[in-house]
Order: structure tokens, then C-alpha cells, then sequence
């Protein structure tokens, strides 16, 4: 194996999921392409946006511009302000129900379309299908989300083959974001092969059936990615508004909690209240899997953000991260039980993906967490060091809670629940 | 009439698929087999995959990689380069599933290797990949990446070149690799007086580049890399676009489309 380098400005390695470069100074990709966005002139860049989806406007109100990707979390209110108050086109929404829904995503979701006013599709995959994947895709790549992130990278490209609707705007490039993995300038838009090589570790629908699996193919027709031919035909295309606009989630939330009541909650696992709201399982037990496998959970893609952004020290920002990346999971049983597995067996399935690189038993047979040399010497000692490290550029405001005092199941079918 | 070809670079270092910039700085892009397995689906004409990392380490020929990309059965042509230092190590990646190799670092190092390779191969197995770059003189000058440094094309480069050892060669503007609409023309007549066929690559980004360089007779094929990940079906926009200059001898645009049978 190659030898792991860590950047001297934020948190990443090269063991990064999806690839990072370090130059000869020490710094990586991320941290590179991070820089443009204070040297970029954004007023030149929103007008090539403007110039662009001109090209898609309709010439009647009774059709749709494009298709827009949200979610009762994440991005999606900014994505929204954007497209419909700046840019004032019209659009189509859609969503992928990942069964797992939180009561605040669900009212997330129901506020953003009141305020938004717009048109919502949600694609309903049968929840036999959605847990035998689950299940297969938990045994073979050690993942619970691949059927959501299948569903909701595929959903809206089916949408706009099928009411032929060629412009798909999504928010952020996570490539970009995280790992550097494209200039603004290039301005690279969604393709197929990005999609299976980071968003589906490399595995698309079909490449999960086997001889030696229960999934069939009628499980998985519905993540099929359209062809090339069809996407040709309407011409297809996705952009991301991050190329074009000055990309700050921490302050484009802060935003849409003012103005379009976005609200939010705080995490066992992070200190971002923003991002995830909309789901038990991300910030929980994808995030403890995330750390099995790599070594590193989201806390520590928040907090490299927010070093980037100047509101955390990279000292700061470890501190942080070892106290977050060892709470324990707080909605593990409610997912066995909707599984329908015991709580050892999953246990069992997930310990065959701990990374040996982070990960060793001690002598009691118990499993260890090794943080890599260079992030050490940053120890947590109880939650006091903990808000001292959060400083004020760090604050997140929690406005709500995941159960929104209401309901502590998911909200598997969630149309306008308050 | 023979048509020109549009060839998609993969480079690999460190085992990830990298963009590159004027051989310095890089940009991760993802999984080597994920992008070769797309190029194939576009139908690329020809594939180059080069692994910078092999010559710099001494490590020979990536053959976990070449075993990795057999397992996709792609029916792309594909051309390896990196770590080829031997006749044996040619050999070992063409019987691991590729149509042919490229060759840079041999070159530097030690061109007579090249004609054992040709005779175990053939020559239209083996290609040479030659950076150059315009000194301050404007004299054009060979780029050696493993040293940094330029020199004069040697003596028994040009040699192999002239005797048809090597069935085409690379021109490569390493300057200018990986910016858009920035290839120097004129690295091109450097090989006014030989007749090995050239390919094209470094800075090719726009349909009139590519228009430009395949309308010379010297020019086999036009080769790209970064560009090809920053669009989907980017590939079949170039073919579309010179498919419509008349004359232009390229295979048209493919666009993928799979039956589905009732199992």
C-alpha cells in the first residue's frame, strides 16, 4: 500500500474515499481548490449560470424549466432560493423517500414546498426491494446508504428522461468540496461514471445481482441508470450551482433558518446541526460505519470544512473531531428492528469492515481505534473542552430536534406531516 | 480510407486516476477501471492508460492494473505505458490483455531495448511517448519528467523513428498538458522528415483543435484527458462536431443503449 500523507492545513489523507492529492508543500487538493473561492470573480461566474439555464427557460408557464434534487435537509432550501428567486426559473422538485425519514425532515420538507411553492415528485421504491438491497448491500460493500444515495443520484435523471426535461441543477460537487477533484472553472457537471465510481463505491444496480444473493432483478430495475442513448436524446444534463456560486454551507443555512425557517438539530456525532436533519441513520449509524471503514467520520469532513472556511484552527478542529468520532450510535436498535436483524448479528456483519489501519483488538478481544500519528496529541477530556474548542466562528444554531418532540419511529410515507 | 482516432488518456499515480497539469500537479478523479470501463462504453477509439508512477519508482509494469482492466472485457483497443523497461515486462503487459505499449523513460534510458521489443511484438505494438516543450531559443526541446530536465532528442531516438520500429509516436505538449485550447502547433513539425505517424496530445480542449490537427496528413489521432471527465458523453460532442466538417475521416458517435430480456 501506498504511505498514507496528511495535509498540514486540514484533516484529510491520502486515504481519502475519494482520492486526494498532496503538492510539494504539504497541502492538499481540497485545501487547494478551496483557495479559488477567494480569488474567483463570483459576479462573472453567476452570469455564465445566468447564460446557461437561457438556453432552458420554457416559453410557456405550463411546463417546467428544470428538475431540482431536495431533501428535508442538507442543501436544498439554498438550491431552491436560488433557482427559483434568483434565477426565476420553474421548477420540477423531486425526492427519493429513503424510508428513514426524521419527523424534522419531513416537516423540512413540507415547509420548503409551502415557501417554495413548487411541484414535488417522490419516488416510493416497495420496501421489500429497499430492504433486501440493504441487506446485500450491507454484506457485500459494508454499506447501508447505497440504495438511498442509488436513489437519489438516479431519480432525478429518470425524471428528466421521462418528462423530457434536460437541466438538472444540484447543489454542491462533493468532489469538489471535499477532495479537490475538479477546478470551479472546469465546471463539471454529473455523469454516470462519477456517480459509480464515488456516489456507489464502484457498484451500479446490476453489478449487485449475483447467483449468489436473493436480490433479483426485480429489486433493482428502479436504480438502473438511463442510457446513454436516452440521455442524448433529451439531452440530459446536470450542473452544480456550487461552480457559480461561493459555496459556504454554514452561512447559506444560517440564511434559509432566517428567512425560510429551515430548522435544525443538533447530532451525538457532529457539531454541524445543519447537514443530515432529514434522517436518523446518516449521522448515526452510516456515520459509525463511515469511521469503521476510513478511519475518519463526518465530524471530520465538518471540520475540515470549517478550517478551510478560517472558523476553526486545525487544533480546534482535532479536538473536535476525536470527542465527536467516539459518541456512540443513538438509533441503532429502531434499524435492526425495521432490518428485521438482531443487534449482534448486524454488529457481527459490520466489524468485518473495520480498516486494520485504524482498527485493532486489544487483549480483551475488544476492537481499538488507532488515530493516525499525525492527528493525535489532541485529546478531548470532557464537554467543557469540548465548547471551548467550538468557538463562536463555530457555533451552529439548533432550532429543533430530529423528533421534533413528536415521534421517535420513521416516517416512512411522510406527505405534509407537521 | 484509414479514419483518424480520438484517444481518451487515463493517468494513474499512486494507483488513482489523476488529472494532470504540465506534468505537475494533479487532481484526483477516482478508480482507474471505473473510468477506462466508461471510455469503453462511449466508444473511444483507442484507450491510453498511463501509470506515471511505475518509471519514477523503478517499479515495472502496473499488472495488478492491467489484470484489473482484463476483467472488463472491453472491446476499446487499449495502449499501456508506464514501467516498460524490458522486452520481457512489453510482453508481459500485451499477454495481460493489452494491444500495445508506450514508451517514454526506455527511450532515455536505453533505446536499443526498444528494437527487441519490436521484434517480440511487432512494431505497431509499440508507440513513443516524446514530451517536448519550446526552449527560450524557440528550439524545441525532448522532456525527460523522471529528471526534470530537457535535452536534445538523441541520436538513436531518431533512429528508431526513421527505421519504423515504432508504429506511432506520441507528440506531447507537456507544457501545456491539461489546460484548455493551448496545444503548440508547431511541436508537430518537428518531425517534418519522418514519416512514423503522430498523435497529437497536451492542451487539445476545443473541435477546432482537434479539426486542426486531423486535417494534417501527419496526424494519425488526437489523444485527451482531463477534458473527458468534466462532461457526460464529452466523447461523442467531439465525434458529433467533426462529423459534421466534411472530410473528417472519424468514427461516428456512440451512444449506449441495452435491451432488456424478461428473464
Amino acid at each position: 500500500m501506498t504511505e498514507i500523507d496528511y495535509c498540514q492545513r486540514c484533516l484529510y489523507s491520502t486515504d481519502h474515499p475519494l482520492g486526494l492529492t498532496i503538492d510539494d508543500q504539504g497541502i492538499c487538493s481540497g485545501c487547494r481548490i478551496h483557495e479559488e473561492k477567494d480569488s474567483l470573480d463570483w459576479d462573472y461566474r453567476w452570469s455564465l449560470l445566468e447564460a446557461l439555464v437561457n438556453d432552458y427557460r420554457s416559453p410557456s408557464p405550463s411546463t417546467y424549466d428544470c428538475i431540482v434534487p431536495v431533501t428535508g435537509g442538507q442543501d436544498s432550501y439554498f438550491i431552491l432560493h436560488l433557482v427559483k428567486n434568483r434565477l426565476k426559473l420553474n421548477p420540477l422538485i423531486v425526492s427519493y423517500n429513503k424510508y428513514w425519514n426524521t419527523p424534522l425532515g419531513i416537516h423540512n420538507l413540507a415547509n420548503l414546498r409551502i415557501q417554495f411553492n413548487c411541484d414535488i415528485l417522490i419516488q416510493n421504491v416497495n420496501p421489500v426491494s429497499v430492504k433486501k438491497i440493504t441487506r446485500s448491500t450491507l454484506r457485500q460493500l459494508g454499506s447501508i446508504y447505497w440504495h438511498c444515495i442509488a436513489g437519489q443520484t438516479v431519480f432525478p435523471v429518470q425524471t428528466a428522461v421521462r418528462y423530457k426535461i434536460p437541466l438538472i441543477i444540484w447543489g454542491a460537487h462533493q468532489g469538489v468540496e471535499q477532495s479537490g477533484m475538479f477546478s470551479h472553472e472546469h465546471a463539471v457537471e454529473m455523469t454516470r461514471r462519477y456517480r459509480k465510481d464515488h456516489d456507489l463505491m464502484g457498484m451500479e444496480a446490476d453489478d449487485l445481482l449475483s447467483d449468489f444473493d436473493t436480490l433479483t432483478e426485480g429489486d433493482i430495475w428502479q436504480y438502473r441508470y438511463p442510457d446513454d442513448d436516452e440521455l442524448h436524446q433529451v439531452g440530459v444534463r446536470g450542473i452544480y450551482l456550487s461552480h457559480y456560486v461561493r459555496w459556504d454551507p454554514k452561512a447559506q443555512h444560517q440564511q434559509m433558518i432566517k428567512h425560510y425557517q429551515y430548522k435544525t438539530a443538533r447530532f451525538a456525532r457532529t457539531f454541524d446541526c445543519y447537514d443530515y436533519v432529514d434522517c436518523f441513520n446518516y449521522m448515526d449509524i452510516h456515520d459509525t460505519i463511515k469511521w469503521y471503514k476510513h478511519g475518519y467520520a463526518k465530524v471530520t469532513d465538518h471540520a475540515c470544512r470549517e478550517i478551510r472556511h478560517g472558523r476553526l484552527s486545525r487544533e480546534q478542529a482535532l479536538k473536535l473531531v476525536d470527542y465527536y468520532q467516539q459518541q456512540a450510535m443513538q438509533y441503532f436498535p429502531l434499524f435492526c428492528e425495521w432490518l428485521g436483524v438482531d443487534q449482534k448479528g448486524l454488529n457481527f456483519v459490520l466489524d468485518h469492515f473495520r480498516n486494520s489501519t485504524y482498527w485493532q483488538k486489544d487483549e480483551n478481544k475488544k476492537w481499538q481505534f488507532r488515530p493516525p500519528q499525525q492527528l493525535q496529541n489532541n485529546k478531548v477530556n470532557d464537554d467543557t473542552d469540548r465548547d471551548l474548542a467550538l468557538s463562536d466562528g463555530a457555533h451552529f444554531i439548533d432550532n429543533s430536534s430530529l423528533l421534533r418532540d413528536k415521534h421517535s419511529a420513521y416516517i416512512t410515507i411522510g406527505k405534509g406531516w407537521p | 480510407m484509414l479514419r483518424k482516432r480520438l484517444i481518451a488518456v487515463v493517468t494513474i499515480r499512486n494507483h488513482w486516476a489523476v488529472q494532470s497539469f504540465g506534468f505537475q500537479r494533479y487532481l484526483p478523479l477516482g478508480k482507474p477501471e471505473c473510468i477506462i470501463e466508461n471510455l469503453d462504453r462511449w466508444g473511444a477509439d483507442e484507450i491510453l492508460i498511463q501509470d506515471i508512477s511505475r518509471s519514477q519508482s523503478g517499479a515495472g509494469p502496473n499488472m495488478e492494473l492491467i489484470e484489473k482492466i482484463r476483467q472488463l472485457h472491453c472491446s476499446t483497443p487499449l495502449t499501456y505505458a508506464g514501467g516498460i523497461d524490458s522486452a520481457a515486462s512489453a510482453i508481459a503487459a500485451v499477454q495481460g490483455g493489452v494491444e500495445r505499449i508506450a514508451i517514454d523513460q526506455l527511450l532515455h534510458q536505453n533505446p536499443d531495448q526498444v528494437y527487441d521489443i519490436a521484434a517480440a511484438l511487432g512494431s505497431q505494438a509499440v508507440v513513443a511517448s516524446i514530451p517536448l516543450g519550446i526552449g527560450a531559443d524557440q528550439s524545441i526541446q525532448w522532456y525527460d519528467y523522471k529528471h526534470n530536465r530537457y535535452r536534445a532528442m538523441s541520436e538513436p531516438v531518431l533512429g528508431l523513428l526513421a527505421d519504423n520500429v515504432i508504429s506511432e509516436a506520441i507528440v506531447i505538449d507537456h507544457v501545456n498538458e491539461g489546460r484548455a485550447n493551448s496545444f503548440q502547433f508547431t511541436l508537430l513539425d518537428y518531425f517534418a522528415n519522418i514519416q512514423v505517424p503522430l498523435i497529437a496530445f497536451g492542451g487539445l480542449s476545443e473541435c477546432r483543435q482537434l479539426e486542426k490537427a486531423l486535417l494534417d496528413t501527419r496526424v494519425a489521432a488526437v489523444a485527451m484527458g482531463n477534458v473527458l471527465n468534466y462532461r457526460e458523453h464529452q466523447l461523442q460532442h467531439y465525434k458529433q462536431q467533426l462529423s459534421a466538417i466534411s472530410a473528417m475521416p472519424v468514427r461516428s458517435a456512440h451512444y449506449q443503449r441495452t435491451y432488456w430480456y424478461a428473464s
